[in-house]
């Protein structure tokens, strides 16, 4: 029976390249997000914008802050 | 014996007579007799290997499937490992042929002595003879005698056997040989014909003895080979589908030789080395799989430094040396942990289950382990854990909450008592595991994150002022 090995879906060797990438793109965002907040007045907010900066900026944090726990040894 | 045996010649032959002829089912005794018996005992370690060669011959009328094995109840406690295989062809071109081997009730054994039943391949028939090949080991058999030794004396240990094979057949012609580390052989025990040549004691040949003949011997030599004892092992792997098999195991070593009494005097030691502590050791040698990698050895002091690793791409070995020599007594508890690639232990089968395929066993050479317990920790979301391992183990599961985890991991226990170094076989784990649920990790993480940008946003939309209204 010829077993095929199972492997992690994404390349081990990756791990530290992608959590550096996801996490500053995550950062990148976040940091929009803050700006927004703090440029805008209360009658210019627009809620779905600041919903959407923030669920895109949580995306790529915590798939980026998973990646650095891998690439630092932490196989959670 | 032989008297008695004679007179009752007559009465025994018509009672035989009398049985064939109701032709009983082959439920009862199956009639074998062995011709020749040979055991090699080999005693040159903690753990005592016996090697029996035993040419069996059919005597009955009915086909017999298996041969019985017996064991005096004290060595069947101490039994680590039985294995047989039979022998065909002649001398150079020997086949073996592995045969299952199972624990049985003996019910009319003089002094509870326990069984073992040997399937044998091909049922033999009568008249037919057949030779079949046992190894069986025995741990904690050698007892030290003095109990208690001072640094710069030698360990000198008693073995109890019996010169004759116990058997529940009839044995025409047996010899057994011991095979001692050394030359120094204190006293034995004499059951003529013996020899002693250097390291060899021959008792035999003995011709014609009947079932569940036992004669005691007692052995009294010197042994200096280390009597490395875990008393404890806890292994756990814990397997995530990230790319790494987590490895910890958790040791109770012991010396489990004659104890030392008096002083320890570290200046004797190490100024006299082959006169002082020779029945101690220092070092262990740990054999790891290839591609081991972030290995530790660490006690609860913090880190143990004096361990060397050396790596090829067939083998890793871990050689460890405790803080202190061990001498007869003294005990050492530590923590051995390392990491391994998944897919060099992983599968995929073809129903669709993931197995793991992983070694069972102390990866310490040349110690015993009294309790091995083997904690498989399957990822969260894994089901149907089930394991399947050449040997009898005790299973239960349990759960373990370990990183990012809200459910637990299903860790699947396995426990053995007596562990040697031939346990050392690999066991498969299956279980079945929906890829989907790893995302389960990451999608915590986000949600997390999320959660503290929601608050930021209601935090700057709710307006907490007091105002005149």
């Amino acid at each position: 029976m010829a077993s095929k090995p199972v492997t992690a879906p994404v390349p081990i060797t990756w791990y530290p390249t992608l959590a550096v990438f996801m996490l500053s793109i995550g950062l990148l965002i976040t940091a929009s997000f803050f700006i927004y907040e703090a440029t805008s007045s209360r009658k210019t907010r627009s809620l779905p914008k600041e919903l959407t900066t923030g669920a895109l900026a949580s995306f790529f944090l915590g798939f980026g802050s998973l990646f650095l726990l891998l690439a630092s040894g932490v196989y959670v | 014996m032989e008297a008695s045996l004679r007179a009752h010649r007559p009465a025994a032959l018509l009672i035989f007579a009398f049985l064939s002829l109701i032709a009983v089912s082959s439920s009862a005794a199956q009639e074998i007799q062995i011709l020749n018996a040979e055991r090699r005992i080999d005693l040159s370690s903690q753990v005592a290997i016996v090697f029996l060669t035993l040419k069996v011959e059919n005597t009955g009328k009915a086909a017999a499937s298996d041969v019985i094995l017996a064991f005096p109840p004290t060595e069947a406690d101490h039994l680590a490992e039985v294995k047989a295989q039979a022998a065909s062809g002649k001398k150079r071109k020997k086949t073996y042929a592995h045969l299952i081997v199972e624990p049985t009730d003996v019910p009319d054994a003089p002094n509870g002595a326990k069984g073992f039943r040997v399937a044998l391949l091909n049922p033999l028939s009568p008249g037919e003879t057949s030779t079949i090949e046992v190894l069986y080991m025995l741990t904690h058999s050698m007892e030290p005698f003095p109990a208690e030794i001072s640094q710069s004396d030698p360990q000198l240990v008693y073995y109890r056997d019996s010169a004759y094979i116990l058997s529940p057949y009839r044995i025409k012609q047996q010899t057994t040989f011991i095979k001692t580390p050394s030359t120094n052989v204190q006293s034995f025990s004499r059951v003529e014909p013996t020899n002693r040549a250097s390291m060899e004691l021959k008792y035999g040949p003995y011709e014609d003895l009947p079932a569940y003949s036992y004669a005691p011997v007692l052995v009294h030599f010197e042994n200096n080979n280390p009597f490395a004892v875990v008393e404890e092992l806890v292994r756990e792997v814990e397997i995530s589908h990230w790319g790494n098999l987590q490895i910890t195991e958790h040791y109770t070593l012991a010396h489990g030789g004659a104890k030392l009494k008096g002083v320890f005097s570290r200046v004797e030691y190490q100024s006299r080395p082959s006169a002082s502590g020779v029945s101690s050791f220092k070092n262990l040698l740990a054999r790891l799989p290839p591609r081991v990698h972030s290995v530790y050895y660490r006690d609860e002091i913090g880190n143990i430094s004096s361990s060397r690793l050396r790596t090829d791409s067939r083998k890793s070995e871990l050689e460890i040396e405790p803080r202190y020599p061990l001498f007869g007594g003294w005990k050492s508890t530590f923590i051995i942990g390392y990491g391994l690639p998944l897919e060099d232990f992983l599968f995929e089968s073809t129903d669709g289950k993931r197995y793991l395929n992983f070694t069972f066993g102390c990866p310490l050479s040349g110690t015993v382990v009294d309790k091995l317990t083997v904690k498989v920790v399957l990822p969260e979301g894994s089901k149907d854990p089930t394991a399947i391992i050449p040997f009898p183990v005790e299973e239960h599961m349990e759960t373990k909450y370990s990183y990012l985890d809200v459910v637990g991991r299903p860790v699947l226990v396995l426990e053995k008592k007596n562990v040697v170094p031939e346990h050392n076989i690999p066991f498969q784990v299956y279980y079945s595991f929906n890829p989907i649920f790893m995302l389960a990790e990451p999608l915590m993480l986000v949600s997390t994150v999320f959660f503290l940008f929601a608050s930021c946003v209601a935090y700057l939309h709710i307006d907490i002022s007091i105002r005149k209204g």
